[in-house]
């Protein structure tokens, strides 16, 4: 065991192993600026406005 | 027959039946009417035959609320009224802007468009149209309407001939009828100002007022005033529901073949709601008119999509190769939902050279109306990815939810209501037959009889009320 794990207690290694796999869906999150991320997610077609322009989701890949 | 003054007109010893203020579309329309039923009308005109800065000077006056034109610059004082800067857009309000709307007070015409539809064979002889063409649906929510680009029909240019040899018509130029005078069931004359001075008072059995759309709340307003309330009983709608046709550049498009729509001979096409998009979104009617965009303009629209959409942009670009016409501006016409609080009022300073008090116009765009502004440009804008025809950019001021800029075209000149159709005397001003509420012998002509604007341009609807009002009076006017 590494010199870290040696210091957490057992509740808080039961918390962070808990929180793994929302991790992998955080790196996800789109950014707020743009609607280009979690477009594998969403409808294609779905009409969106992105810098005043009336486009499809998928126009934006 | 034209008189270019008062005095030289009372020396004729005309005895008219009708009088009718005002030279304009509706005026002449009604004089041609009535001359056709063999009823003598005299038409009294404030300006004289040619612009002059001392007859604009009459109209000027000062708005409160929204930037809009000074007043002595949206309409003409002279013979044939703002025909004479008619830009010369024709078609007829939508049957649907007749209706009334759940989602807009006020709104729903006395009559239907049925009733003006048999007059529209005269009016295209009047202004000299083609046939209209039915709409064309593009979508679920977005039809193609045709306007017609006129000649512009200046009507002294094109009834002056008639009107002088005319032996029932008299025109009386530099006539201003400042005011009427009314025992609250009958208008018992018009106090005129000519060369400079009070001419007296002119009697007639009817009175039409047809000043304009501005003019006749104004003219009402102060006859009102001075007869206490002897010429418009019912009051309480005067000078309300006051209405314009915003216009704005709204956007772009680019369009992946620009012939895909039906243009004009000015290179221009124009799209409109269906009934239905409008009643899914509770919005006003709305016309985006789509005129095409020089090569300049289109490389830039590109390169701004690029930063959005690299792929489309890139479509775009070899689509622009093959076609250098395929980016167009996109300017926005919209109907205004009719408020109380868009008014004519009469000013408590200022008056003319005849004493009148000038026009302080009241007038403020709504949220309704900003609404129908952005959801008609998405709506048009996914017609076009449905169709899969173009993509379309809102003009920044609107994606931002900034303010209205005042330095575009703002309205279209287009003055509505004020003296408005309708049932209920606490709502409205005149009759289905555009007769004052209580008035045996006063009507009124012109658009400011119009309950709800619609989205298109004016002069048709006008004329062709004109004619049914002019039919109606051939009947109930007797020799």
């Amino acid at each position: 065991m590494s010199f870290f794990i040696k210091k957490m207690s057992r509740r808080a290694l039961v918390q962070a192993l808990v929180a793994l796999p929302a991790l992998s869906v955080l790196g996800k999150l789109p950014d707020a600026n743009t609607a280009h991320a979690g477009a594998s997610l969403a409808d294609p077609d779905e009409i969106v406005e992105v810098n005043g322009w009336i486009l499809k989701r998928s126009d934006l890949a | 027959m034209i008189f270019d003054s008062y005095e030289a007109y009372r020396a004729a010893s005309f005895a008219p039946k009708v009088c009718i203020l005002g030279s304009g579309p509706a005026g002449t329309t009604i004089a041609r009417k009535l001359d056709a039923a063999g009823i003598p009308v005299v038409v009294l005109e404030a300006g004289s035959r040619d612009f002059s800065d001392e007859s604009q000077d009459f109209y000027r006056g000062s708005t409160v609320g929204d930037f809009y034109f000074d007043l002595d610059i949206t309409r003409l004082r002279f013979m044939g009224g703002s025909s004479n800067h008619w830009a010369g857009w024709c078609r007829v309000l939508d049957k649907q802007d007749f209706e009334p709307k759940a989602w807009a007070p006020d709104t729903g015409w006395p009559i239907r468009r049925a009733d003006i539809e048999p007059y529209l064979p005269e009016v295209h002889d009047i202004l000299d149209l083609a046939d209209f063409r039915p709409d064309v649906p593009i979508s679920d929510d977005i039809r193609w309407v045709q306007l017609i680009k006129s000649p512009a029909v200046r009507f002294a240019e094109k009834f002056g001939d008639e009107l002088d040899k005319s032996r029932n018509i008299a025109v009386v130029l530099n006539t201003y009828a400042t005011e009427l005078a009314g025992d609250g069931k009958r208008v018992t004359g018009a106090r005129l100002w000519s060369n400079g001075r009070d001419a007296g008072t002119f009697n007639a059995d009817y009175f039409i007022v047809c000043t304009g759309g501005l003019e006749n709340s104004r003219l009402l307003l102060w006859s009102n005033q001075r007869s206490n309330g002897g010429v418009v009983p019912n009051a309480a709608a005067l000078g309300r529901y006051w209405m314009e046709h915003p216009t704005f550049e709204g956007g772009n498009a680019i369009l992946a073949n620009y012939g895909e729509f039906e243009v004009d001979d000015v290179k221009e096409a124009f799209f409109s709601p269906t009934l239905a998009a409008m009643e899914r979104l509770k919005i006003m009617n709305f016309g985006i008119r789509l005129i095409e965009t020089p090569y300049a303009g289109v490389k830039s629209l590109v390169a701004d999509l690029a930063c959005t959409a690299p792929d489309m942009a890139e479509w775009m670009s070899s689509k622009l190769s093959q076609n250098l016409r395929c980016a167009a501006q996109l300017y926005v016409a919209w109907e205004q939902a009719p408020l109380a609080s868009n008014q004519v009022e009469l000013s408590k300073t200022d008056v003319d050279h005849a004493g009148v008090p000038r026009i302080e116009l009241h007038w403020k765009k709504s949220e309704l109306e900003r609404r129908t502004l952005v959801e008609g440009l998405k709506l048009f804008g996914t017609t076009l990815i449905e169709k899969d025809l173009g993509r379309v950019r809102l003009m920044d001021w609107i994606a931002n939810g900034e303010d209205y800029p005042t330095n575009e075209e703002t309205a279209g000149h287009h003055h509505m209501g004020g003296t408005r159709m309708g049932t209920d005397v606490a709502r409205s001003v005149v009759d289905a037959n555009c007769k004052v509420h209580g008035m045996d012998n006063l009507y009124v002509g012109g658009s400011s009889v119009f309950c709800t604007s619609g989205q298109a341009n004016p002069t048709t609807t006008i004329t062709a009320l004109a004619c049914r009002l002019g039919d109606h009076l051939s009947k109930v006017v007797s020799v």
